[in-house]
């Protein structure tokens, strides 16, 4: 036996040490990092035992940032299911043109987000960019897109859904293209039209699907960072600084290494906390409703 | 309470150079009100897509369906008044068994009351009662099974229940209630039953008629006696019956017919002048055992024999390319010894092209 669990080992320790060197072992530094006071003026692993933490909880910046980001988050995460959904259903049916119409959806994922965050960012520009042209060719006067605190959000979040809908579609479509056919021709039977189908059939069929394509969008949104730097830089003033730019900014731009990383770690404390209660209490509620 | 006419009726998924590849071939059937029809035969041979032509799911491409009369060809599901029963068990799994078979009145907009009422019934009649305010996607199988029927028969209007497979799922032994409920319900309310299946006994003790299909075409319609001992076609001969019905290849000797030198039957009819050979068939029940060799018996040699428990199923050799099934009772002999084999002339049946000539 003894011999046996010693190849075991043999055999599992490349792998483990992978994993160790690249997930285990930058977290732990960051860890340590952040109990020290490594900055621009005092680079190194020194101890200052808990400061950064005090620091952090007394830091509005950050916490604005995180419920912003919660706010942003979650607001263009359910408009890209409803969108992604919609678009399923519409097309979920037809047989021609399916292959064009799958490809034209992926293109947006396809593109640089730094690339499309930029050609966004010139389409709202204020004076130069097509979209007020448009609203003042409409007569509807030019909106502040990028130098006002609501308009910039609306843009940020705009971007995300312009980019991560077909992602949402392509799932929730897989998924419906899935489903059994009996239970859709029982409700044809039973008498039911389209909404009430929507809702007894299609809807708790989809929910382990929905379940799961909401939470991966939800841990790839509470990412979210290049469009906010490239469209708004988190402005005007900080009203679109999410989590990670705002951790970005302190680490890269004033180079506050140990406190962005006690940053870093709150940030992913809390995440995996919610999101963990998010995705527990999701799948309770839709997948209880549907299979 | 229906009747349902079938007028040549037919169904095409593909079309190949603008010809129709039928999966069902154009067909004129009758179902009378009331009675009770299996829709038998192998996988693929069209009797799902006569069902759901049907109950309105899938649009002819040839003919018409006339329930009572009236033709109802262009008509969707809910104007037909019919129940569909599938395969895999249907349940809306958000709603409890009591939303379960209230649904189709909701849709129909019936009153609360008049709900309530039938549902109660039908809860009853199903043995449901116990499980009302349960939610449906926590029953059995077979409960939800219980519940796709309790739907149909919930709405008294309907004027055929459709079954497509529906035991599929079902433990053997819930099996064999379900069954006798499905007989004992619709003889009760005198609907019209029409069940798909490719099980022959489960055709053969629910129906009171057997639609018997092969590659989109009913080869037979009749009870379950007459398939047994007249199949038209060696087809139902085949499917019909554990073991299935010997063929032999025979040769006419002036009136008789021979297998193998050995005189099996006479037949009845004229249309064999001219024709030399001649497909023998003969069901494994209608052989016997003789104890040795007469007149009348072939002999040949046991290679296998199968226990059955009440009975044994004895494969005997006859000659190199020709073996016969046996299903015997008693004195079976062992494999590997001769055995003396009694056809009933009587229940010899000839095949002259596939079809049935006696």
């Amino acid at each position: 036996m003894y011999g046996l669990t010693r190849y075991k080992l043999l055999f599992l320790l490349p792998g483990l040490l992978i994993l160790l060197g690249i997930i285990l072992f930058p977290l732990g530094f960051t860890i340590r990092v952040s109990f020290s006071g490594w900055d621009a003026a005092r680079p190194g692993l020194d101890w200052i035992g808990g400061t950064n933490y005090s620091r952090l909880f007394a830091d509005g910046r950050f916490w604005e940032s995180l419920s912003r980001l919660g706010a942003i988050a979650f607001t263009s995460v359910i408009l890209e299911y409803l969108l992604g959904f919609a678009l399923a259903l519409l097309v979920w049916r037809q047989v021609r043109f399916r292959r064009l119409t799958r490809v034209l959806f992926l293109i947006p994922m396809m593109t640089t987000p730094v690339v499309m965050a930029v050609i966004w960012r010139t389409i709202f520009h204020e004076s130069l960019g097509p979209a007020n042209d448009l609203l003042s060719l409409l007569g509807m006067g030019s909106i502040p897109w990028l130098t006002n605190s609501f308009w910039a959000t609306v843009v940020v979040i705009l971007v995300d859904v312009w980019q991560w809908t077909p992602f949402m579609f392509l799932l929730l479509l897989a998924g419906l293209l899935s489903l059994p056919r009996e239970p859709f021709l029982a409700a044809a039977i039973d008498g039911a039209g389209p909404i009430r189908t929507f809702f007894n059939v299609t809807f708790p069929a989809m929910a382990p699907i929905s379940v799961g394509a909401l939470i991966i969008r939800l841990i790839e949104a509470s990412k979210i960072m290049e469009t906010v730097y490239v469209i708004t830089s988190g402005g005007p003033g900080t009203s679109t600084e999410t989590s990670s730019y705002y951790i970005f900014i302190r680490g890269l731009r004033d180079f506050q290494i140990g406190y962005a990383a006690a940053l870093s770690v709150t940030y992913l404390v809390i995440m995996i906390v919610l999101l963990t209660i998010i995705a527990k209490s999701l799948s309770r509620y839709l997948v209880k409703n549907g299979a | 309470m229906a009747k349902i006419e079938l007028r040549g009726l037919g169904h095409a998924y593909t079309f190949v150079g603008g010809e129709a590849q039928f999966a069902l071939h154009p067909l004129d059937l009758t179902w009378e009100d009331g009675g009770t029809y299996a829709l038998l035969g192998p996988s693929g041979c069209g009797k799902s897509t006569m069902l759901n032509i049907v109950s309105g799911l899938l649009e002819p491409s040839l003919g018409q369906v006339l329930i009572n009369g009236r033709d109802v060809t262009a008509l969707g599901p809910i104007k037909r008044n019919i129940a569909q029963v599938f395969q895999f068990p249907v349940v809306y799994p958000a709603k409890t068994v009591y939303g379960n078979l209230a649904f189709p009145l909701v849709c129909r907009q019936k009153s609360k009351g008049e709900i309530d009422r039938r549902v109660n019934e039908v809860a009853e009649l199903l043995n449901l009662d116990k499980f009302l305010q349960k939610p449906a996607r926590s029953l059995t199988p077979d409960l939800k099974q219980l519940i796709s029927l309790g739907r149909g028969l919930v709405r008294d209007d309907v004027a055929v229940i459709l079954m497509d497979e529906p035991l599929t799922v079902i433990d053997p032994q819930l099996k064999f209630s379900l069954r006798r409920k499905l007989r004992d319900i619709s003889a009760r309310h005198g609907h019209t039953l029409v069940y798909v299946t490719h099980d022959q006994n489960e055709a053969m003790t629910l129906a009171e008629q057997v639609v018997v299909m092969d590659s989109g075409r009913v080869v037979q319609m009749g009870t379950p006696q007459e398939l047994f001992e007249n199949p038209v076609h060696p087809h139902v001969g085949y499917f019909i019956g554990t073991p299935s019905m010997n063929f032999l290849p025979g040769r006419l000797h002036g009136n008789d017919v021979e297998v193998l030198g050995h005189k099996v039957g006479l037949p009845t009819t004229s249309e064999l002048s001219g024709v030399s050979e001649i497909l023998v068939g003969i069901r494994p029940e209608f052989i016997s055992l003789a104890p040795r060799a007469g007149k009348k018996t072939i002999p040949g040699l046991v290679v296998d024999v199968q226990d059955m428990g009440g009975f044994a199923i004895l494969s005997a050799k006859l000659s190199e390319d020709c073996e016969l099934k046996v299903r015997a009772r008693d004195h079976v002999p062992p494999v590997g010894e001769q055995c003396h084999l009694d056809l009933q002339s009587d229940r010899v049946r000839f095949y002259l092209d596939n079809r049935l000539v006696n």
